[in-house]
């Protein structure tokens, strides 16, 4: 087969599962396997009056307290919307509007003109998919629009079918997304027993229920009380014969956290407002990737065997990758290009199989080259395992120890019954002992061996009590010799203890909050920009001005804290620095171009400032530079001279001679222009 | 970067260099080259046009040097002149290499020549220079021109590496018992050569091979990753403002094994000749000796057309133009607007802030590391940095910084961590997580188990006993490596120190290449040790700790779960499945009018294939039935199927199917399903060519039922494969 869509591979840049395959040779398939991993969101949310009203209590300074439960849902959907396409941009999401008085379905129904029948008072407003721009708009109108929206929202006034509702979902789930290893049915409702007068009526949407169960779709409930009215939700009523314990299509996800549903309040009681309610709601509802890795046998010593399943919490996620875009002559609708490639023997232009592949090295001006066979034997070091060689004390693993993103394990009982609490054990002693175990590493079929060392991490909750970060062992893969670098050389200072002393204080001053760094203290402004962008580009806006950056340090807190304390250090430095320079009598320091050349010694008192200018020493001086330049001889620098000459004229050294020279020139005529 | 380099071998090619010495298989030539051919190849595979080496046959049956007409320099032949070595030099000097019928030549003669190679090629460049002479010391030597010899070695700065076969070396433990006189007085000739010599090394050759296995690491040069300054407050803005000169270097660099480039048998020699086990071949060229051409990819690309047949049409590469996907929608950008989504930055360093060190998390470590050190001649910022690492170490803090490397570059925010050594501080940098790289996933506690109703048990069948806990404890203690190890004095060190340790992706195939350049018709060899040595838990250490070990394997009491149970256990006799509020779901279905029917409705086809077989499953017609209904719904959706609309219910069903099958133990129905749809595709009755439906079963791996998935399974492993990998129009 020749016609691999490579999409296939590269399209998810976010991934966090597949696309992990970095070290090792493509695979014939797709590793990914058995089933897609993607997400299917669909909203379903109920439009009934009692949904559509306004709390009473609303506090008149947060608008988002005076929101009818029908809009905050609507709006929670517009956010986790614009959310997912940045952070999940192939998980697919739809709205499904029950209870309204008009109906409609999916557009190849509307020909047929049963559409609206099939599922009376079920609104099909955003069909499932892979939002496209056209979607977040529409969703944005229905919330910032209250005339666009009142002509939607009306609440019909015969009971919708709960029955109907469940199909309609299971119809939307079964046709758009199918094969998805995560469908979710997200159901906001404030009615915790509808058809409270018929029995066959609740029974068919048990029934109903059970087959999006069979399906693989889960019902996540989104109840909500109304405090001011009196009326708390009660999910005992009707929604437990609706509503199943755990996914039962993918045993690779993690189990959740066995967490209450517990019912949000329509009015901002306790000052959160159902918006935020719901949103925090849906964030702790993330859905389950798959894991990086099921069942790889953790060897703890020899005879001594559990299995764990690895997963990637923390990995730098980057933005989109450009896609190729075709711009259709008659259109102005641009679309995606979807590329695919063939292997091609380079001399009769053949497409070639992948069994006829032979791999080989470039050496001494040819090539050395093996069989497939032989390659898969060279490259084979035993099976996917983690295997304890022994144990080592943590302040044995220096700090600089990182060559990537560590990975998660935790206990499977899949392989070997009693994983957990074996696991649980070597846990509880490596952090009770601080230690780490030095393990042999495979972490996939044919991956590369590396040596890693296994630490343990504690369960990290946050105030609400929502865990952020789960307890379980961690997977540090360590540099060997030949990746650690060299230091360069350098002329060590020592500073004096005074100095050192007068510096502790501004590092105490300046502490940042518990004296911890918290990731999500600080969204990725450069990634944060970009998709604003992108946003604003897809749904044809103005471009957003200005950037937030909450990565830059806040400079009127340092000044405000530490500002005493540096000019102390700043007039500290002068004076040990002067006694060094007694003492070593080396402010004169010879260069390699045989020039003398002062070091920076005078600065303005109190706050110190070094120009970067002075950094760089080996570039020719600027009245060579200028003699050259007016015999039109600048090409006879080298390259490091050009650059090092722009370097310090701030100016950007880069590119080709051409380009350097140039920019020299342009540098000397842009001077003569001023003087 | 490594600089010029030259070093000329002397190899002793004489007739005693073909005995076979002290029990070893393989003659004293053999083994020799063994250490030739390493370095060698070593040296070849650099690719570096400024390492040369030469091969000087030292005892040859011919002679043919620059001084052939003098006396005393017969038998010396150059079968390498000092070069650039490439793979046609390899395969000529293997065949010269060989055992000779004379014991004339003269080692010193031999040297003489490669000290003549070596100042003709090196001239007064810079160049590393050595002489590497091989020999078992049975022929003549010639002692009287040495010290000529030797002055000129020295003031040239050559390096004279003398290794003999058998030589006595006490300090590796090795004395030839009996040797003859001659060898003996060669032995001390050459001995006393280099003690004249400025830098020379004397051994004997078996210390040499043992530590061929030992990988050289390459030492790059440090190339800054930044230079400028490192801020505490904003020098704009405030004169209260720190700032420091510094330069930032890469502290780890993985190390990438060589990549492959793939090739394939010439299409005129494919027919005709079978694969060989191996070849060589001049760098991408077609036509070369071996048959191999080389294999490029071709790319097309597609976008859906609802007029085109198939609903997509073939675009031309130049027809496109960059852009993004938002969502499922298209965002072009034209040329002009290529920056419009950068994040304008300049580049600058800034300390943002200070953590505890006892607080950090090593898991937030997200990238490789790096080094920052004080800018080259400014001394006084140097001394600043100095005291902010000290205060740093003293404190037990981190300081957390915004880096932007380049003009424009996406900030990052590093931890700095401060490092000191006696003549060497530095802060070192790792690259922390933003909000969008971490990724929620929960897991319960694994202290304690937190049961549906709320309450905290500390007695489960998940949580360790008391017993296992201590037998756990005591294990690790007894497995401790932080004094295994030993120094180089022989005292207790850390076991496996980092710096000791060697990526074995890339020196095996650095060594499977290498070997393969020179034996070409040979299996590649085993690993070497070193690569290896770290696979498992040293002997010694499991033997003193098998006390623990047994007594943890006992408290831990793991049983390995049976294949066959894994899958039930997924299946539906595993699992009650009941919602939350034990509704009795399954006397509903049992009462409703429509189901009672048996009849799958397509529309909801999963769902009540599922529930057929939960209520029939014992009941083989029952259950034949439904995969038959299910087969047809899946035939139908894959033939009416507009593009490839029908084709993801149809891979969903056929592993549904697939799943049910394996759970009920019936392999064979599946199976049968699967081979009449791939002979129904390739028949192509059901629609269009059938190769992208064929395309999403391979991808999704819905292959057949073999026996190593189900021991009731009639087809092997073999017949899947085939079956999988088969074409589809045969």
């Amino acid at each position: 087969m020749t016609d691999l869509p490579y999409r296939n591979k590269t399209a998810d840049p976010s991934n966090h599962g597949g696309g992990e395959e970095e070290e090792e040779e493509e695979d014939d398939i797709d590793d990914s396997g058995y089933k897609t991993q993607k997400d299917a969101v669909l909203f379903a949310i109920d439009v009934s009056k009692s949904m559509l009203q306004t709390p009473t209590d609303a506090d008149p300074k947060k608008p988002d307290t005076a929101l009818c439960p029908t809009l905050a849902a609507l709006k929670c959907a517009y956010a986790l919307m614009q959310q997912r396409i940045i952070s999940n941009p192939n998980d697919m999401m739809g709205i499904l509007l029950f209870g309204t008085e008009k109906s409609k379905f999916q557009e190849g129904d509307e020909e047929t003109g049963r559409g609206g029948l099939q599922y009376p008072h079920c609104y099909l407003l955003t069909d499932l998919d892979v939002p496209a721009a056209a979607d977040v708009k529409q969703l944005r109108s229905m919330v910032e629009d209250e005339e666009e929206a009142s002509k939607l929202l009306q609440a019909s006034t015969e009971e919708v079918s709960m029955a109907n509702v469940l199909f309609c979902a299971n119809q939307i789930f079964t046709t758009k997304a199918p094969n998805f290893s995560s469908r979710r049915l997200f159901l906001v409702t404030d009615n915790d027993y509808p058809h409270a007068a018929n029995r066959d009526a609740r029974n068919s949407a048990a029934v109903r229920a059970k087959d999006l169960y069979d399906l693989g779709v889960t019902i996540e409930l989104f109840p909500i009380s109304h405090p001011d009215r009196g009326y708390t939700f009660d999910r005992s009523r009707f929604y437990n014969d609706i509503v199943y314990s755990a996914t039962p299509s993918d045993p690779d996800a993690p189990a959740p956290l066995s967490s209450d549903i517990k019912a949000a309040n329509a009015s901002a009681k306790d000052g959160i407002s159902l918006l935020q309610a719901l949103l925090s709601s849906v964030a702790s509802r993330a859905a389950p990737r798959r894991a990086l890795f099921s069942n790889v046998a953790f060897e703890i010593a020899p005879g001594l065997k559990i299995s764990v399943k690895g997963f990637i919490i923390l990995k730098r996620q980057e933005p989109r990758r450009t896609s190729y875009i075709y711009l259709p002559s008659d259109s102005d609708k641009p679309q995606v290009a979807v590329g695919s490639s063939t292997l091609m023997a380079e001399d009769t232009a053949r497409s070639v199989e992948k069994v006829e592949i032979r791999k080989a090295y470039k050496f001494g001006g040819e090539t050395v080259s093996f069989t497939m066979e032989e390659m898969a034997k060279i490259r084979n070091f035993g099976d996917p395992i983690i295997r304890i060689i022994g144990f080592k004390p943590m302040d044995m693993l220096p700090i600089w120890a990182n060559i990537k993103h560590n990975t998660f394990i935790y206990p499977s009982e899949e392989e070997y019954v009693g994983s957990t609490r074996v696991f649980s054990a070597l846990q509880q002693k490596l952090l009770k002992d601080k230690l780490f175990g030095l393990a042999w590493f495979i972490p996939r079929k044919n991956a590369v061996p590396t040596l890693a060392a296994v630490y343990p991490g504690t369960e990290k909750r946050n105030e609400e009590g929502e865990q952020v970060m789960p307890p379980g062992l961690w997977i540090k893969p360590l540099p060997c010799a030949d990746d650690i670098r060299e230091p360069p050389e350098t002329n060590s200072i020592k500073a004096p203890d005074e100095l050192i002393d007068s510096m502790r204080v501004i590092v105490q001053q300046l502490q940042l909050p518990k004296a911890v760094y918290d990731p999500s203290k600080y969204p990725n402004p450069s990634l944060q920009w970009f998709y604003k962008i992108l946003q604003a580009l897809a749904l044809e806006e103005d471009l957003p001005e200005t950037p937030e950056d909450k990565t830059l340090p806040r400079w009127k807190q340092i000044h405000r804290r530490a500002g005493p304390y540096v000019v102390e250090f700043g007039e500290m430095l002068e004076k040990h620095y002067a006694e060094w320079q007694r003492e070593n009598k080396s402010s004169v320091h010879p260069t390699t171009n045989g020039a003398a050349k002062r070091s920076q010694t005078s600065t303005a008192s109190g706050a110190k400032k070094v120009k970067t200018e002075d950094v760089e020493d080996e570039g020719p001086s600027e009245e060579q530079m200028l003699a050259a330049h007016q015999k039109g001889a600048l090409a006879k620098f080298t390259n490091p001279q050009l650059k090092a000459f722009l370097a310090s004229k701030g100016g950007r050294a880069s590119g080709k001679k051409a380009d350097l020279v140039e920019a020299v020139t342009g540098y000397f005529e842009t001077r003569m222009n001023v003087d | 970067m490594a600089g010029k380099e030259a070093t000329v071998y002397i190899v002793d090619c004489g007739l005693t260099m073909g005995e076979r010495s002290h029990g070893r298989k393989e003659t004293n030539l053999e083994w020799a080259l063994e250490y030739v051919w390493d370095r060698i190849t070593s040296t070849v595979a650099t690719g570096r046009k400024t390492a040369l080496a030469g091969v000087v046959g030292l005892r040859t049956d011919g002679t043919s040097n620059a001084m052939e007409d003098s006396e005393g320099y017969e038998h010396i032949s150059v079968l390498q002149e000092l070069g650039q070595v490439l793979m046609p030099h390899i395969r000529t000097l293997a065949q010269n290499l060989v055992v000779s019928s004379t014991n004339a030549g003269d080692a010193i003669s031999a040297l003489a020549i490669a000290v003549g190679m070596i100042v003709k090629q090196c001239k007064k460049l810079q160049y590393a220079r050595k002489i590497v002479l091989i020999t078992d010391a049975r022929g003549n030597i010639d002692a009287e021109d040495l010290s000529q010899i030797v002055s000129k070695m020295n003031a040239d700065n050559m390096e004279l590496v003398v290794l003999g076969v058998d030589f006595d070396d006490p300090e590796y433990g090795f004395k030839e018992e009996d040797k003859d006189s001659t060898k003996a007085d060669n032995e001390e000739i050459l001995r006393a050569l280099c003690n004249d010599c400025a830098t020379a090394t004397f051994g004997t050759l078996a210390q040499a091979i043992d530590e061929l296995g030992v990988p050289r690491v390459r030492s790059t040069k440090p190339v800054p990753s930044y230079k400028g300054s490192l801020t505490l407050g904003n020098p704009a803005e405030y004169e209260t403002a720190l700032t420091i000169a510094v330069e930032r270097y890469p502290k780890v660099m993985q190390a990438k094994p060589p990549t492959a480039s793939k090739f394939v048998m010439r299409g005129d020699m494919a027919a005709t000749q079978p694969t060989q086990a191996s070849s060589t071949l001049p760098n991408g060229e077609a036509g070369a000796n071996d048959g191999l051409a080389g294999v490029k990819q071709a790319r097309t690309y597609q976008v859906v057309d609802e007029n085109a047949a198939g609903g997509k049409k073939d675009v031309e590469y130049d027809e496109l133009s960059k852009g993004y996907e938002y969502g499922r929608t298209a965002v072009h950008i034209s040329e002009s607007d290529q920056n419009v989504t950068n994040y304008e930055t300049t580049a600058s360093f800034d300390i943002v802030g200070f953590v505890d060190k006892n607080k950090y998390e090593r898991y937030l470590d997200i990238d490789r590391s790096n080094l920052i050190v004080g800018a080259k001649h400014e001394d006084k910022t140097t001394m600043a940095l100095s005291s902010l690492i000290h205060s740093l170490y003293e404190l037990e803090s981190y300081a957390v910084a915004r880096l932007v490397a380049k003009d424009n570059k996406g900030p990052r925010l590093q931890l700095l961590a401060p490092h000191i050594e006696p003549d060497f501080e530095c802060l070192y940098d790792i690259e922390l997580p933003f909000a969008e790289d971490v990724r929620s996933y929960r897991f319960p506690p694994l202290d304690r188990v937190v049961t549906v109703s709320g309450k905290t048990l500390s007695v489960h069948r998940n949580l360790p006993s008391d017993e296992l806990q201590d037998a756990m404890s005591s294990l690790v203690d007894s497995m401790d490596l932080s004094t295994f190890g030993k120094d180089d004095e022989g005292n207790e060190a850390e076991y496996a120190p980092l710096d000791e340790t060697y990526s074995p992706m890339l020196h095996r195939i650095n060594q499977v290449t290498k070997h393969r350049a020179v034996h070409q018709n040979d299996d590649p060899p085993e690993p070497y040790e070193i690569l290896t040595r770290y696979a498992h838990p040293p002997a010694e250490l499991v033997k003193q700790s098998h006390k623990q070990l047994d007594r943890a394997i006992k408290a831990a009491d793991v049983k390995k779960v049976p294949p066959k149970a894994r899958g039930k256990r997924f299946g539906r006799k595993g699992r009650e499945e009941k919602p939350l509020s034990d509704l009795d779901v399954g006397a509903l279905l049992a009462t409703d009018p429509k189901r009672n029917t048996k009849r799958i409705d397509p529309k909801n086809a999963i769902p009540e294939f599922k529930q057929f077989l939960s209520t029939g499953a014992d009941d083989l017609a029952a259950v034949q039935d439904a995969v038959k209904q299910l087969k047809n719904i899946i035939f139908d959706w894959i033939k009416h199927s507009f593009g490839d609309s029908g084709y993801g219910k149809a891979v969903e069903a056929i592993r549904v199917m697939r799943e049910e099958m394996n759970d009920l133990d019936r392999p064979a129905m599946y199976n049968d399903v699967m081979q009449e749809l791939k002979q129904k595709l390739a028949k192509e009755e059901l629609g269009g060519d059938g190769r992208e439906m064929w395309f999403l079963i391979r991808k999704n791996r819905l292959g057949l039922i073999a026996q190593a998935e189900s021991s009731e399974s009639e087809i092997t492993e073999g017949d899947a494969n085939d079956f999988m990998n088969g074409k589809l129009h045969s």
